[in-house]
């Protein structure tokens, strides 16, 4: 399998070789001593190197906290010489907010810094890295050369935690992947919330504990006193549409796989569902709806389904 | 494996290219008249959009890829309903006899090595065959990945648990369940064939509505949707694996 990925990198990296594999990354100042690299909405493809996420960085007195590191060693690589192109500081510190490709696999271009993430995104990240690493080759071929899976080396707790006068307050949840960081700077009133908020682009559910837990989340997230939001994927906004969207979004298809559940419709028809006119401007719902139904049938028809063998 | 079959496959097309009949394959596999001539013979075929074969474009996991086949249109005329994945090491799926009150219709989960077609040949009472077609893109892996089931402390105790549920549609109803089974494929290492071959739906008096046999491209833990006439319950399900074990589930 794994041979088999690196012949594909392999080839499709051979018509690529003669141009040069760039990302041009250009933050963009959003707040005070605050920058966001802000990705495409679009699905991993060749034709973006993968730069489909947010990244942000906060320029404090201590030096540079960076909040994720993107796809690959080479986005990496660019986002650090970006960094040192708006800030002569070091870097003080790199967080991952979740285990997830796009938010951890730059991490090699910060070894040589502290790397923090919640202890569950550690462990999560140690089972599962390799696993995305394949996949993560195999859809964008070459701009992921040399990237390997580089676990965070400090554990952070939830609570506040100053550095170089920005008090950061550190939420742990869990409703995308178990082990969610969100971090809202309380000195700049921003919220950076990671891939517990997509915003116009659909959400994805491989790793959720459950709708319903992501949903509580939510409702924590959307209590805090916030002047500018950054989801994980998705324009910045200073209102409360992206929570609009998500809890809609969210309600929605639970309401459509408990639906489809419990009128017998096999999962072919679940994910051939109409998507509702009022999603029409968030990308890839089609496509997420697929994945969705894909990782979360089975939790919703085991809750209709009973034992209907003789042995019992 | 795959490359050895391909392999063998294209050397007998090279060798059998002026036997051709039938329609042009519309997904133009070159594995198509290897699979054709395997399983439905001599027999004429067409592809036909009455037997609707639906799958998603991609296999978000390479070990549970939902599939189904409706024939309904083809009605009483039905047969037998024949699947395969072209490129999968083991290619046949399943085939289906669905009888009187038993909708030519099921829906399962398939395991796919690789990206592959997938084939669904409906036999009619006249003798001829109605091909549905579908491609499925894929990472793939899904028969050689290990077992989840066996990955879990105690599976052999919930070896033939069944857990499903009737739902009623129209006049007609569906039935829908899950087999605790590791329908293992001999293919990864150090663990023989052991799945579920033959399942029957019998109805109250225990005349056989349906036989299904099953082949280990089925998913582990296999799920299963079939579409009864009437919303009348009592049916039984009965299953039996290549070990001789026999499972019996009522609804
Ligand atoms: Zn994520």
């Amino acid at each position: 399998m794994r041979l088999c990925c690196m012949l594909v990198a392999i080839f499709l990296s051979l018509p690529l070789a003669a141009g040069e594999l760039a990302y041009d990354l250009q933050p963009r100042q959003i707040a005070t001593d605050t920058w966001l690299v802000e990705g495409s909405t679009e699905n991993f493809a060749a034709d973006n190197g993968g730069e489909i996420v947010n990244v942000a960085f906060i320029v404090t007195e201590a030096g540079v906290v960076l909040i994720d590191t993107g796809i690959s060693r080479r986005y990496g690589e660019a986002l650090r010489a970006a960094i040192g192109r708006i800030t002569a500081r070091p870097i003080a510190l790199v967080i991952n907010t979740h285990h997830h490709p796009d938010h951890v696999f730059g991490n090699q271009a910060f070894a040589d810094v502290p790397i923090a993430s919640l202890a569950g995104t550690r462990e999560l990240l140690a089972a599962q890295g390799a696993a995305f690493a394949d996949n993560m080759y195999r859809l964008l071929g070459d701009w992921m050369r040399g990237t390997e899976v580089l676990l965070p080396t400090q554990t952070l707790e939830p609570g506040v935690r100053e550095i170089g006068g920005h008090r950061l307050r550190l939420l742990a949840l869990r409703g995308h992947t178990g082990a969610d960081l969100a971090i809202f700077d309380e000195t700049t009133g921003v919220l950076f919330a990671s891939d517990l908020v997509f915003y116009q682009r659909a959400l994805t559910t491989p790793q959720t504990p459950g709708l319903d837990v992501w949903l509580a989340d939510l409702a924590e997230l959307e209590k805090l006193p916030y002047t500018l939001l950054v989801p994980g994927h998705g324009p910045v906004a200073t209102g409360r549409e992206p929570f609009a969207q998500m809890r809609d979004y969210l309600g929605w298809l639970d309401g459509l796989l408990r639906e489809a559940v419990a009128a017998g419709k096999d999962m072919n028809e679940a994910m051939n569902t109409p998507i509702p006119e009022r999603f029409a401007t968030i990308s890839l719902t089609r496509y997420e709806l697929v994945r969705s139904v894909s990782h979360l049938y089975p939790k919703y028809e085991a809750q209709v389904f009973r034992r209907v063998d003789r042995r019992e | 494996m795959t490359i050895r079959s391909m392999g063998l496959a294209l050397g007998w097309l090279l060798l059998s290219n002026s036997a051709w009949a039938g329609d042009a394959d519309p997904l133009q596999s070159p594995m198509w008249s290897f699979h054709q001539t395997r399983f439905l013979g001599e027999a004429p075929y067409e592809f036909d959009d009455r037997v609707v074969l639906s799958a998603p474009p991609f296999a978000e996991d390479s070990r549970q890829v939902p599939v189904t086949i409706d024939a309904t249109a083809l009605g009483q005329e039905v047969v037998r309903i024949v699947a395969w994945a072209e490129l999968n090491p083991i290619p046949h799926i399943f085939t289906f006899f669905p009888t009187g009150p038993v909708a030519p219709r099921i829906a399962l989960n398939i395991r796919v090595e690789q990206a592959t077609p997938i084939r669904a040949a409906v036999l009619t009472r006249d003798g001829a065959w109605h091909v549905g077609s579908t491609r499925i893109d894929a990472a793939g892996g899904g028969c050689t990945a290990p077992s989840a089931v066996r990955a879990q402390e105690g599976w052999e105790e919930h070896l033939g648990e069944v857990f499903g549920a009737r739902f009623a549609q129209g006049d007609g109803s569906r039935l829908r369940l899950r087999i605790a089974h590791p329908m293992d494929n001999g293919l990864t290492a150090g663990v023989p064939e052991f799945f579920i071959e033959r399942a029957e739906l019998r109805g109250g008096d225990g005349a056989v509505l349906a036989s299904l046999e099953l082949h280990p491209s089925v998913s582990e833990n296999p799920t299963l949707t079939l579409q009864l006439d009437g919303r009348d319950a009592g049916q039984q399900l009965w299953l039996r694996d290549n070990n001789g074990n026999e499972f019996e589930a009522a609804f």
